[in-house]
């Protein structure tokens, strides 16, 4: 245990760490010290850490490679407890904390000594590229056993399967100018832009804003490159128009520089956001911006060189090796061999002898490297070995050796013989990709510029790149860019500009870079010690090679077969090399091989923040009526209609015993046919229509006719889509000449009301009429069953004599106390009054209404027994009995349709096509089951022939079907190709258990045929 | 009201005329999520304005305007999007859309306003709907009911894109509501009944790091 909190890695001074405040973490079980200011990686390294996981094919050990967003080896498993556990966190993107416990993704069973390790050693001949294709596939029905294993042995990380103590939120963000990235051009151009006034958000993905700032050999104004960071930041943080999110990725690019930032609030603090005020703030949080433009200061990655065994733990990126010694305060070895291809690399040499540590060589591709640094390298005594390259790590679980040779990178030869160096540290860089990642989300294609042997970033209008994002690497010229492209948005804005100062860099000469991606081997690459590509899905340059002799020669057929830039990792660090690779099998340029599209999200982002608050109580709207505190007290079970809770029924306690849904709904149904029930019907449609034209419209919008409506009396109508579909039903009063209530479905109110404006907006302007939705300002509340006359008479000074208000007529008055419109209209076919309310008053009358009730049983009922009841009489219910494939004519409603109106009305032209005029079109009828027990299942296909072979004709199915406590039988509306015509015949229904019930063709009114009993 | 009036539009006052208990559209959030109290804590203030009359107007501006200067002493705003008030903030007037206003005037108002408009209107086409039944208004205070906007929706509620007098239609969480300015710091919400209990929960928890508190 001592021996691990030593450090051992950790220099005596220098970072950007915190020393004296000591951190404890526990990675794969074991104990360890870091220091604020480190990452979960910087902190691994300093313990001397090498092995931070297997890898996901051949679970080769791997360590940490990078220091940023493009790390793909060390992905871990966060969480000390079930519920906190998060998976896939990159290491070097996690800062330290203190009781930080870590497990490596990968590794069954443990990483030190891997089960799955014969697969990697055996090698690649057992799983080539298309491995899972070709092995797993046959037979089919193993597939879910080989999926089992392969997943635990490749270990993608799991989710916790307790429920999450942390809450996430949503911000939404609007600004004339996003800048993504805070290094040298971000800051630069922030500054440039929030000095001229607009309104600026500067989002970074690390833990402190600065960029390369932070670890850079350069100075800035003659101080620390950090120093003139934390300056601008200082000032940037003191200004009202500039919002900073730091740990803040900027992960899509979605349409219309809408662009998703996912800031980690508290995941540097601990597991679970910590207490404030009492309150735990939200642990993540999606910040969804709106940006008038955007500029893209993203930076560049390094590209680290393929060669042999390059994935052997103690192989790292240049200036990941940098970015340790300078930021953390790490060197993470003794003895160095670096291997470049540029200048800019040489600083990871520099730095490491600055740590006191030993510089075995640098082995540079070009023949007569000339720059500044390399000067600084040569007079500090380094070895430089010319024209030359790592062929080949040595080693088991860390590098012990490299194999260096010259070689011809244009022929892709090794020239020269090779010596075997002692060291424990590869550097390598291969030059610098400017992440487009973001610029590719908006479907723009990269470019390539030869110049800087990079792809660059097309840009769609409104998006801008500055500095190395855009292949300007120069730390002046960066700045200048930023500069230079805030100001080429703002006038986009149509804003004066206030140009900023830039400071003073030192000017550095810098040597040309070569072109170098793979490194040739003496062996060919098929039988070479592995060189990979893509660290973390295990794709060799020999797989891209195999896959292009296979014959995928486009990109992105090599990327699906070999897996290259999958997933979490996006092709930051492989792409580039993986095109090279493929170019170079091809016998094609880069530009011409093309890239692959990175896709969001840049890095993953938790589940959590993507839904926000929109989850549990929140995840959807409930509406309620304002009876909906009686239903609740009342032990209402709920249905949801749309958006809506509907009180479904209403279970009673008989002898200590809870009514079943079948009990309460018989109980229910009887009340109303017997004595009195009451329905809250508010969550109907309603929709206010007034004008002079307000009567022709509805003409013209209903089947039926509307120009001899009275005031006072109130119609039935079908509406039709214009293919002569039902679409919807309802009542609708004439109020005044110029004013009707049109009622709607409940789940089809905001789209009927869409359906009234477009047609109106669009076909016929010239109508003097208006349409306003008033669903939410009366409760309607339905009273129904042969006592409903004398209850209501208790409470009414509306005269309900039935030759004064007659059925289908409506009436004003009082209804306890409170100001109603009463409407008898009747969807049970009992005697039925509709009372509309204002819904502020609703409550009162509801409880006036029980308090006389009782003596004429008056009952609550719910969308169950309404269902029953409406059935019985045959009513339909538009999308329930109808389907957007079903005319009044095929529910037998004729009687609704005004053929002869002198205006066209919708849907009337469809009617008369031929194939709305097919007699053997399915049509509603109603189906008797010769088992008078049996509850046909709603959905059922129907048969003529029983007997039929397999497939039987289906002619039709059920469309409603319930147990009728007044027949005592179940019954049911059915749709029959023919029907109309078919009565009294015999359907088959058979079922999944093998049974198959008989029913009798009928009408589909089932009680009270003449309708006497709503008439009385 | 002259008879021609009366047998055109069916319009009567829906407030009882003896005392009878009401209840707001929030009045089962109250009872079920409760009302966080406010103190010194409070960066966000809650407070209901219930049982307003709100009322829609659709027809021709120009016919409006001047129904309703006459009318309220006090025109429809001139541009889409804004709001215009009475001299004393009680009574407002809010485009909706090119031939909708939006009026909130003290509760009880409602009904005459109704009949003096529909006189002064004559055989102008237009219409006049009573909906306060339908809606309730929440007020919202506090130096973090900007930020608490920001969570809820998607619309611009930075000053320079939300100025005093400003008000539109809107999403908010996963439903609409009307959201405007009526002075430097108070904002306010027209809820749709039915979903007034979804709005306000969603404002309780999305505004408890604020410690949001609700006026009584």
């Amino acid at each position: 245990m001592s021996k691990s909190l030593k450090q051992p890695n950790r220099l005596k001074e220098g970072g950007r760490i915190d020393r004296s405040r000591k951190l404890s973490f526990t990675f794969n079980g074991q104990r360890y010290q870091g220091h604020a200011g480190d990452t979960l990686a910087s902190a691994l390294l300093a313990n001397g850490v090498d092995i931070v996981n297997r890898s996901f094919k051949y679970s080769r050990p791997r360590g940490i490679v990078a220091a940023g967003a493009e790390e793909p080896n060390a992905l871990i498993q966060l969480g000390s407890t079930e519920a906190a556990q998060v998976p896939n966190v990159r290491a070097t993107q996690q800062a330290l904390f203190d009781g930080l416990v870590a497990r490596s993704t990968n590794g069954w069973p443990n990483v030190q000594h891997d089960l799955m390790g014969w697969v990697g050693k055996v090698g690649g001949r057992f799983m080539p590229p298309g491995f899972y294709y070709k092995t797993f596939m046959a037979p089919a029905s193993m597939w879910m056993t080989y999926e089992k294993y392969i997943r635990k042995s490749a270990g993608l990380g799991r989710s916790p399967m307790e429920r999450d103590p942390d809450s996430y939120d949503h911000l939404n963000q609007h600004c004339d100018l996003l800048v993504i990235g805070a290094g040298p051009a971000g800051l630069a151009a922030a500054l440039t832009a929030a000095r001229s006034g607009a309104r600026v958000i500067l989002a970074d993905e690390q833990e402190e804003m600065g960029g390369s700032l932070l670890d850079s050999r350069e100075l800035v104004d003659n101080q620390p490159a950090a120093q003139w960071a934390e300056r601008v930041l200082k000032e940037l943080a003191g200004l009202d128009n500039v919002t900073l999110l730091a740990r803040t990725t900027a992960n899509g690019y979605h349409d219309h520089h809408f662009v998703t930032l996912h800031e980690r609030r508290t995941e540097h603090l601990g597991e679970t956001a910590p207490l404030v005020n009492g309150h735990r703030p939200s642990r993540s949080r999606m910040h969804r911006v709106r940006a008038g433009q955007v500029l893209l200061a993203t930076g560049a990655h390094e590209r680290p060189l393929v060669y042999g065994n390059n994935d052997l733990p103690g192989n790292l990126l240049a200036g990941a090796v940098s970015t340790y010694i300078r930021r953390y305060g790490v060197v993470p070895g003794h003895k160095l061999v670096l291997s470049t291809s540029n200048d800019y690399a040489y600083r990871a040499a520099l730095d490491w002898l600055d740590a006191g540590r030993e510089v075995v060589a640098i082995v540079d591709a070009r023949p007569a490297p000339n720059g500044e640094w390399v000067e600084q390298a040569r007079a500090r005594g380094i070895r430089i070995i010319e024209g030359a390259a790592v062929l080949e790590a040595k080693g088991a679980s860390r590098v012990n050796g490299a194999r260096v040779a010259t070689i011809d990178a244009g022929a892709f030869k090794v020239t020269g013989q090779a010596e075997t160096l002692d060291c424990d540290t590869i550097a390598s860089s291969g030059g610098y990709s400017p992440v487009i990642h973001l610029a590719s989300h908006t479907g723009a294609r990269p470019t390539w510029n030869e110049e800087i042997l990079g792809f660059v970033p097309s840009l769609v209008k409104g998006v801008h790149a500055a500095g190395s994002a855009r292949g300007i690497h120069d730390l002046a010229a960066g700045m200048a860019d930023g500069v230079a492209m805030a100001a080429q948005a703002l006038e986009a804005l149509n804003r004066p500009v206030q140009a900023i100062e830039l400071p003073q860099v030192e000017a550095r000469r810098e040597g040309a870079a070569c072109a170098l991606y793979q490194i040739p081997h003496e062996k060919p690459t098929l039988r070479a010690p592995k060189q990979f590509v893509d660290l973390q899905n295990d794709v060799t340059a020999a797989g891209i090679e195999l896959a292009t002799r296979e014959g995928f020669e486009s990109i992105e057929h090599v990327k699906r077969y070999t897996a290259m830039g999958f997933g979490t990792d996006q092709g930051k660090l492989g792409n580039i090399n993986g095109m090279a690779i493929a170019a170079r099998c091809l016998n094609r340029s880069i530009p011409e091989v093309g890239t692959t599209v990175f896709r969001p999200n840049y890095t993953p982002v938790t589940f959590g923040a993507i839904v926000g608050r929109h989850c549990r109580e929140l995840f959807d709207p409930e509406r309620y009526t304002a009876l909906h505190q009686w239903h609740v007290e009342n032990g209402a079970e709920f249905e949801d209609v749309g958006q809506w809770k509907r009180p479904w029924y209403f279970p009673q306690t008989v002898n200590g015993k809870k009514e079943s849904m079948h009990e309460a709904v018989a109980r229910e149904c009887l009340a109303v046919r017997e004595k009195v029930g009451i329905l809250d019907a508010s969550t109907l449609g309603k929709i206010d229509i007034q004008g002079p034209d307000a009567r022709e419209f509805l003409n013209r919008v209903y089947t039926n006719k509307w120009l001899k409506l009275e005031v006072g009396r109130v119609r039935y109508g079908l509406m039709c889509k214009d293919d002569g579909m039902l679409m919807d039903d309802g009542t609708t009063s004439c109020l005044g000449e110029n004013h009707f209530l049109m009622t709607t479905t409940t789940g089809g109110a905001a789209g009927v009301l869409e359906w009234l404006e477009l047609w109106h907006q669009t076909e016929w302007p010239e109508l003097d009429v208006t349409f306003t939705s008033v669903t939410d300002h009366w409760a309607t509340m339905t009273v129904t069953g042969p006592e409903a006359r004398k209850l209501l008479a208790e409470i009414t000074d509306i005269d309900l004599d039935r030759s004064a208000f007659k059925f289908m007529d409506w009436r004003e008055g009082n209804v306890a106390g409170v100001p109603a419109r009463v409407f008898r209209i009747s969807f049970t076919g009992e005697l039925a009054y509709e009372i509309n309310v204002q819904a502020n008053y609703a409550m009162h009358v509801w409880k006036t209404l029980f308090e006389h009730g009782d003596k004429y049983g008056l009952t609550p009922y719910g969308t169950e027994t309404m269902h029953v009841l409406r059935a019985e009489k045959g009513f339909i219910i538009a999308g329930q009995d109808s389907d957007g494939s079903v005319t009044p004519e095929d529910l037998g409603m004729q009687w609704a349709v005004g053929y002869d109106k002198p205006y066209s009305w919708i849907g009337k032209r469809a009617l008369s096509r031929s194939d709305t005029r097919r007699t053997d079109r399915k049509q509603l009828v109603g189906l008797k089951p010769k088992d008078p027990t049996v509850v046909l299942e709603e959905g059922a296909q129907i048969v003529f022939d029983p007997d039929h072979a397999i497939p039987m004709p289906m002619v039709g199915h059920v469309t409603s079907s319930y147990y009728s406590p007044t027949l005592g039988s179940g019954f049911a509306l059915a749709v029959v190709k023919g029907g109309h015509q078919r009565m009294g015949e015999t359907v088959y229904l058979p079922m999944a258990d093998g049974k198959t019930h008989a029913a009798e063709i009928v009408g589909t009114i089932f009680y009270d045929p003449k309708g006497e009993r709503q008439n009385v | 009201m002259s008879d021609s009036t009366a047998t055109r539009a069916n319009v009567y006052d829906v407030r009882p005329k003896t005392e009878v208990p009401a209840e707001s559209p929030l009045a089962w959030s109250y009872h079920t999520s409760g009302r966080p109290s406010v103190s010194q804590k409070s960066r966000v203030v809650l407070r209901e304005r219930a049982m307003a009359g709100h009322m829609i107007l659709r027809g021709g501006a120009i016919v409006l305007d001047e129904a309703v200067r006459g009318v309220l002493g006090f025109g429809l705003p001139a541009r889409p999007n804004t709001l215009s008030l009475s001299d004393d903030g009680a009574r407002s007037i809010q485009w909706l859309s090119p031939d909708e206003w939006l009026v909130i005037v003290p509760g009880g108002e409602e009904f005459t306003l109704e009949r003096q408009l529909r006189e002064a209107l004559g055989d102008a086409h237009y219409a006049i709907v009573n909906v306060s039944g339908g809606q309730t208004l929440l007020e919202l205070e506090g130096d973090k009911a900007r930020e608490l906007l920001m969570k809820s929706t998607p619309y611009d509620v930075h000053p320079d894109a939300f100025p005093v007098g400003k008000g539109v239609t809107t999403v908010f969480a996963k439903a609409n509501l009307i959201l405007r300015r009526p002075t430097e710091t108070r904002w306010e919400l027209v809820l749709r009944r039915s979903f007034a209990d979804y709005c306000y929960r969603w404002l309780l928890d999305a505004g408890a790091e604020y410690a949001i508190g609700v006026e009584k």
